[in-house]
C-alpha cells in the first residue's frame, strides 16, 4: 500500500491579470493491488456437555438483573440441587457460562456474563465445592436463550448456565 | 412491459451486496459539477457515477445532474464562468478515461474553480485491470482532498460481522467491503460467534475475538495470505483487541484474574504489562492517536463510564471522562485528538454520542432505540455504527455535519462494523 507511486507538486504561478497567486495541485498516481484470502473455521462441538450430564443439571440456570452479577435468594435455591449433587458425587465437574441480554456494549456484556459466572462459582466455593471442579466462561450476548427485543426476552437471556 | 422488467430486476438488486443509500445530505454543500468524461471505454460511464456516489455520500457535496449541464466543455480553456455561476456551480469536474489494455485504464481529471476562475487541480490515476470501483474511488478522494483540503475516505474500507440464521443454527462471517458497502469479501465463516474485529494501523491485518474453540479468545490474521494465530494461549477468555498507533502492541482483555483487566501485548516478545487493576469490569481499551493514552470502559462506579489512562506517566489514577447518564462505553477517540465517540444510554435508548474534551456536555449523534459498536472514519468525518432490530441488523453512518447514510443489510443480522486506516 505504501509502495503505490504518489507525487504531488504544486506549481504556483502568477496569472498576468490577476493580481493574487493560484496553485495548481499536480498529482500521478497508481490504484494499490490487494487480495483478500477467505477462511473457514468449524468447532466441533467436541467441548459441549454429554447428554447425560445435561440432563442431571437441566434446571441450574439463575437469572440475573440487567447490569447486575449478584446472586437472588431464588438463584440461590436454584443452586442448592446442583450443591449436594456435587458433593454426593465428586467425580461431576460442571461448566458455569454466564449470558447477558442484547442491551449495551458486546464486550461489557461478555465481561458482565463472565462477572455472572464468577457469581455462581464464589457462592458454590463458599458452600465447599472446589474452585478445580468448575470452568468458567462467558458467551455475553452472543447466544439468546430467547430472540426479540423485549423485556421478556431479556430476562430470560440474563442467566448463567450450569451444565 | 416496463413494469415486469423492473419487477424482475429488483430482487437481484436486492440480493447482490450491501449497497448505501444516502438518507440525509448536509445543509451546506460543495456544488460540484462532472461533464461526462471523453473515452470510449463502456466503463466511463461507470466511473461517474461511482464518483458521483462517493462525494454525495460524504454529505458535503452536492452534484449536478448530468442533464442540468448547459454545456460539455473538453477543456479547462472552453469553460465558460458565467454559466455555472448560473448554476450556482462551485467546481467544475472534466476528465478522460483512455484504456491501455492490459496495463488497466488510465484517468487524467482537472478540476476547474468557478469563482476563482483558474485550474486548481490536474490529477492523473493508472488503474489495474477489471477494477473500475478502485479507479473511480481514487479520482473522488483526489476531488475530495482537493476542495475540502481533508483525505478522503472512498478508497478506505470497513470490516463488519454478519449473523446468518437458519433452521440448523447460525453461521457468522466476517466480511471486508469497500466503504460504500460494495465488494464484499470473506475474511472468516464459523459456525460460533465472531466480535470485536479490529484493524492493524497498516490495514494488512485484522484482530478478532472468535469462539470456536468454545471460548472467547483473540486471533490475529493476514488478510491477503489468510494466516491466523492465537495472540495467546492460556485456559482463561481473552477479548477486546486494539492495535496501538505504530502496530507494536496489542491491547487486550484478559480474564486470568478472575475478572476483566486490560493489559498491554507487544507483539514481538509477548511480554504483557497488566494496565487495570480493579474487582469491577474493566474492557474495551482505546488508543490515544499518538498513543499515549488508553480510554476503557470500566465498571468501578457502579455503572459502565468512560476513564482514561496516562501511559507517560506512572501508576496513574484513571481519570474518568463521562459522567452523564448510567451507561457510557467502548469509546474512541477522534483522530485528531479532539474528543471521543461512544455508546450513550438516555432513557431507554442507546445512541451514539460524541463528547469533546473542552466542553462538559456530550452530544447524542444518532436517534435508534439500539445503536452500537461506533467505528470513525480514518479523516475523522464520518462514523459508522450498527443499529439492531428485532430481526435484522444493519450499519448507518452519520457524518459530523449531519448527513446520515445506511448501508441495508441483504439478510442476516450485520454488525460490529470497523473502519480501515487510509490505504491511498
Amino acid at each position: 500500500m505504501k509502495d503505490n507511486k504518489k507525487l504531488i507538486i504544486t506549481y504556483s504561478f502568477i496569472g498576468l491579470f490577476i493580481a493574487s497567486c493560484s496553485s495548481v495541485q499536480v498529482t500521478e498516481e497508481a490504484v494499490y493491488s490487494d487480495s483478500v484470502q477467505s477462511i473457514e473455521v468449524s468447532s466441533s462441538k467436541a467441548y459441549e456437555t454429554p447428554t447425560e450430564s445435561k440432563a442431571l443439571f437441566a434446571n441450574a440456570t439463575v437469572y440475573f438483573e440487567f447490569d447486575k452479577y449478584n446472586l437472588s435468594t431464588r438463584s440461590i435455591q436454584a443452586l442448592k440441587g446442583v450443591i449436594e449433587l456435587m458433593k454426593e458425587n465428586d467425580s461431576i465437574e460442571i461448566t458455569i457460562a454466564g449470558h447477558a441480554d442484547e442491551r449495551g456494549t458486546r464486550e461489557y456484556n461478555l465481561a458482565l456474563g463472565q462477572r455472572r459466572a464468577e457469581s455462581v462459582a464464589d457462592y458454590m466455593v463458599l458452600k465447599g465445592i472446589s474452585r478445580s471442579r468448575l470452568t468458567i466462561k462467558s458467551y455475553g450476548e452472543e447466544m439468546p436463550m430467547m430472540q426479540g427485543s423485549n423485556e421478556r426476552s431479556w430476562a430470560r437471556n440474563r442467566r448463567a448456565e450450569i451444565n | 412491459m416496463k413494469k415486469l422488467l423492473i419487477f424482475l430486476l429488483i430482487p437481484n438488486l436486492i440480493f447482490a451486496e450491501l449497497l448505501l443509500e444516502i438518507t440525509k445530505g448536509s445543509d451546506n454543500p460543495y456544488r460540484v459539477a462532472i461533464v461526462p468524461f471523453e473515452g470510449s471505454s463502456n466503463g466511463v460511464n461507470n466511473i461517474i457515477k461511482i464518483v458521483k456516489d462517493d462525494l454525495m455520500r460524504s454529505g458535503e457535496f452536492f452534484v449536478l445532474d448530468e442533464d442540468m449541464l448547459l454545456s460539455s466543455p473538453e477543456a479547462i480553456e472552453d469553460i465558460n464562468p458565467a454559466e455555472w455561476k448560473l448554476l450556482k456551480i462551485d467546481f467544475v469536474i472534466i476528465g478522460k478515461v483512455v484504456d491501455e489494455n492490459s496495463s488497466g485504464l488510465k484517468a487524467t481529471y482537472e478540476i476547474y474553480d468557478v469563482n476563482r476562475r483558474s485550474k486548481v487541480r490536474s490529477s492523473t490515476v493508472y488503474g489495474i485491470p477489471g477494477k473500475i470501483r478502485q479507479l473511480s474511488h481514487y479520482i473522488s478522494d483526489g476531488i475530495y482532498e482537493n476542495i475540502t483540503g481533508i483525505k478522503g475516505i472512498a478508497t478506505t474500507k470497513i470490516l463488519y460481522v454478519n449473523e446468518l440464521i437458519d433452521g440448523f443454527g447460525s453461521t457468522y462471517i466476517l466480511y471486508v467491503a469497500d466503504s460504500d458497502g460494495a465488494n464484499e469479501q470473506i475474511l472468516l465463516k464459523s459456525n460460533e460467534p465472531i466480535i470485536s474485529p479490529a484493524w492493524s494501523p497498516d490495514s494488512k491485518k485484522i484482530a478478532y475475538v472468535s469462539f470456536e474453540t468454545g471460548m472467547a479468545k483473540v486471533y490475529i490474521q493476514d488478510i491477503s495470505t489468510g494466516d491466523r494465530d492465537l495472540v495467546l494461549v492460556n485456559d482463561h477468555q481473552i477479548s477486546s483487541p486494539a492495535w496501538s498507533p505504530d502496530g507494536k502492541l496489542l491491547s487486550l482483555t484478559l480474564y486470568q484474574d478472575g475478572n476483566a483487566e486490560i493489559y498491554i501485548l507487544n507483539l514481538k516478545n509477548k511480554n504483557l504489562t497488566r494496565l487495570t487493576k480493579h474487582y469491577s469490569i474493566d474492557t474495551e481499551s482505546s488508543w490515544s492517536p499518538k498513543g499515549t493514552k488508553i480510554l476503557f470502559t470500566s465498571g468501578r462506579s457502579g455503572s459502565p463510564q468512560l476513564y482514561e489512562i496516562d501511559l507517560t506517566k506512572f501508576n496513574t489514577k484513571p481519570k474518568r471522562i463521562t459522567f452523564e447518564g448510567n451507561y457510557n462505553a467502548k469509546g474512541s477517540y477522534l483522530p485528531n485528538n479532539e474528543g471521543v465517540i461512544f455508546v450513550h444510554r438516555s432513557s431507554q435508548q442507546f445512541q451514539i454520542a460524541l463528547k469533546y474534551f473542552d466542553e462538559n456536555f456530550i452530544r447524542p449523534l444518532t436517534e435508534s432505540k439500539m445503536d452500537e459498536s461506533p467505528s470513525v472514519s480514518p479523516n475523522g468525518n464520518v462514523i459508522v455504527y450498527a443499529i439492531t432490530d428485532d430481526k435484522l441488523g444493519m450499519i448507518a453512518g452519520v457524518t459530523l455535519s449531519g448527513a446520515t447514510f445506511i448501508l441495508p443489510a441483504t439478510n442476516g443480522k450485520v454488525r460490529e462494523p470497523a473502519w480501515s486506516g487510509f490505504l491511498r
